[in-house]
């Protein structure tokens, strides 16, 4: 199918606005993690920074903001995040595996009764799968009185673990029954003949073809756990998770270093994603490679073994590298030339915003003294608060209360 | 039972320590995960709201409250339909199908152009570049629209700083914001499935299609769009459940004035300690869903084991 240059022109032009409606976002909130001002921003550039990293800063009206080191309460929310997904870990994956291979032995009559229940969990909202485990556990914590039930009950993490486990069990399951479509089962049969007992068929054949699948389900679960936000908000009770604490974060006002934090996990999941594509690309060569060997041994004549000269070729991701690195060096010189990085230049921002501060203060203050509004005058102070009550956009981006 | 429910005798088939692990794991799972919390939150959805020290009292009797309440409101209201939860729940289900429908025409020509069109090395360059951005974290991604689209975001400064407007628009007060978000946030469900299907079509087809004259419309319309069929399916009942289960995306963009439904359920559930209440709405938003997933698979004839591979 060759579409004609017009077409495939609008088509280019249509991916390109396609992968900049997808990343466009996520550079932006990247680049707004290293300005040093309050709120997320570019366009009025503070300082090139990296204080949303570290330790945050402390505002010229006193209010704290805390960066990525200093916030324990992000580093408690991650910790518990770590616990939950190794719980969620530890029973998903076996419980997917065990369903799956329970799927291959189903009467066929059956097996459609049984895949639907295995993967209705996925299609419930997630806010359903918490709200059911909470009301459950507490009705359940309600009956033991005060042992050790009533703990375990009102315990938010172990709550979370058992909710994210209904779901994400599923995930694993079907991780399970695509590698389970591959099986060959004259490896059993032949185990079987030779001897081998039904547990030694299941440890010896069986869970050593599945082992891709069991690592590639813990990969799954895990990062299924650690991102989840609409189970974990209602089954968590009073403790927090990593998800929660960005969520009442973001609902109190959104600060840079909620950037610098997503930065971090991009940086994460580009370097994860980059690795296992090497990892791949590198035994697919070895692969093909043996292949090749194999075919040119086999080859009767020389015409396969004739070597081809290879022309260079410069590869397409030097040519991407080479832009980052040329963009970056003009972004550095830039910053350096207009002095924008460095404490001279924060000190310099918080000095101006200080000084600003005070003139509002002492205008507040002159105003609350001047004599003709206080005995009822023209009540002319409208003007002098820069009509901030006023203003219908003060508290429209405020997140509320919920 | 063993013959009646497997091909084999199970406990021979797998060996007997095998097989209770087979069945404790799935019965842990069904039963205890699956079944028994989501009947008993359908039960306590018929309940009055007690505290936990007068249950199995005299006030914890069954009745319809909740439910009723949805629709004609509390009883001291004066309208005659409780028009404030309907509104919400209305407008979830429209936008969620509008978001639907806007993910699915914006996937197909990336999916046919992936699957079809682009030579393999820049295929799975595309894949991986769309696979990366579905790993960050939800709240994360809308985070991100939200510096964009604030009051004082990047967009209305960039606007304001170049000339273009006196005055910022209120992307987050007109849920702009918003409905850019959910669109966003699941346009990758809608992606993979849609790509799975049209790659697996023949490519010959096409070609015979375009050689008897057929035009690239009427091809994509009688060829590629019947082939991709349960992956449109797919992908189509994936983002609208999420859309409507969606609870990150508006908590992050949805402007004050206006909730999304399990904004509603969290409402009732975390701040108004009615958890009868918030069982009853779930109730209902799992209804819709259920009967969304069902008419799908009624109308477009596929089964729910196509749905989700």
């Amino acid at each position: 199918m060759r579409p004609s240059y017009f077409i495939n022109f609008m088509m280019g032009i249509y991916i390109f606005i396609f992968f900049a409606y997808l990343f466009g976002p996520l550079i932006i909130m990247s680049i707004t993690a290293f300005n040093s001002a309050e709120f997320p921003s570019i366009t009025p550039w503070e300082c090139f920074s990296f204080r949303w990293f570290n330790e945050g800063k402390i505002a010229y009206d006193g209010q704290h903001l805390a960066g990525l080191l200093s916030d324990w309460r992000l580093h408690d929310g991650i910790i518990s995040s770590l616990i939950i997904g190794a719980g969620v870990v530890t029973l998903s994956v076996p419980i997917g595996m065990a369903a799956a291979i329970v799927l291959t032995q189903v009467r066929s009559q059956l097996r459609d009764i049984y895949y639907s229940i295995s993967i209705m969990p996925v299609l419930f909202p997630g806010v359903i799968i918490g709200i059911s485990t909470v009301v459950l556990w507490d009705r359940i914590a309600g009956l033991g009185g005060e042992g050790f039930i009533a703990d375990i009950g009102r315990n938010g993490i172990f709550l979370t673990i058992l909710a994210q486990t209904c779901f994400i069990s599923t995930y694993c399951f079907l991780i399970f029954v695509a590698r389970l479509q591959r099986f060959d089962q004259t490896q059993e049969e032949a185990a079987l003949d030779l001897g081998a007992s039904q547990t030694q068929v299941f440890f010896k054949i069986l869970v050593p073809y599945l082992s891709p699948a069991i690592a590639s389900a813990a990969v799954i679960a895990f990062l299924f756990s650690f991102e989840n936000y609409n189970t974990t908000v209602f089954s968590i009770l009073s403790d927090q998770t990593l998800t929660t604490v960005i969520a009442s974060k973001v609902r109190l006002g959104i600060s840079p270093a909620l950037s610098a934090l997503a930065l971090t996990i991009i940086a994460l999941t580009i370097i994860a994603a980059v690795t296992y594509e090497v990892l791949r690309r590198r035994a697919e060569k070895r692969y093909t490679e043996s292949q090749e060997k194999f075919v040119k041994e086999k080859a009767a004549d020389n015409r396969i073994n004739k070597k081809y000269k290879v022309g260079f070729k410069i590869p397409k991701g030097i040519t991407a590298i080479l832009l980052i690195v040329v963009f970056a060096t003009y972004g550095a010189t830039q910053i350096v030339k207009n002095d924008l990085y460095g404490q001279s230049c924060i000190d310099a921002a918080d000095k101006e915003k200080k000084s600003k501060f005070l003139e509002q203060l002492q205008t507040l203050e002159s105003n609350e003294l001047t004599d003709e509004e206080l005995s009822g005058g023209s009540l002319g102070g409208n003007q002098d608060y820069g009509d901030i009550f006023g203003d219908p956009s003060l508290f429209q981006d405020f997140g509320g209360f919920d | 039972m063993n013959n009646f429910l497997f091909t084999q005798p199970f406990f021979k088939k797998n060996g007997k320590a095998v097989a209770i692990y087979f069945l404790v794991a799935i019965i842990f799972w069904f039963v205890f995960l699956v079944i028994i919390p989501q009947f008993y939150m359908l039960d306590l959805s018929f309940r009055t709201n007690v505290p936990p020290l007068a249950r199995g009292g005299p006030e914890d009797y069954y009745t319809f409250e909740h439910y009723s309440h949805f629709i004609f409101g509390s009883k001291t209201a004066t309208d005659a339909f409780n028009f404030v939860d309907l509104g919400v729940f209305g407008r979830t289900i429209f936008v969620s199908m509008l978001v639907t429908i806007a993910n699915l025409l914006f996937c197909y020509p990336i999916a046919f152009y992936i699957a079809k069109i682009a030579n393999p090395s820049t295929a799975r360059l595309l894949i991986v570049s769309l696979i990366i951005p579905f790993w960050i974290n939800e709240l994360l991604r809308s985070f991100a629209l939200r510096i964009l689209f604030a009051n004082e975001g990047v967009i209305n400064n960039f606007l304001t700083g170049v000339g273009l407007l006196d005055q910022g628009i209120l992307f987050i007060t007109y849920d702009i914001g918003l409905y850019t978000g959910l669109i966003y946030a699941y346009i990758l469900l809608m992606m993979f499935p849609l790509y799975n299907a049209i790659e697996s079509l023949d490519i010959n087809q096409i070609e015979a299609a375009k050689d008897l004259g057929s035009s690239s419309f009427r091809t994509h319309w009688r060829i590629v769009i019947p082939h991709a069929k349960p992956g449109i399916v797919s992908g189509c009942t994936m983002v609208f459940m999420l859309t409507v289960g969606a609870l990150a995306t508006p908590v992050v963009l949805s402007s004050p004035n206006t909730l999304w439904f399990p904004q509603l359920i969290y409402q009732w559930f975390n701040m108004n300690d009615n958890w009868s209440r918030g069982s009853a709405y779930s109730i209902i938003l799992l209804i819709v869903s259920v009967i969304f997933v069902l008419t799908m698979m009624r109308i477009f004839k596929v089964r729910i084991g196509e749905i989700i591979k």
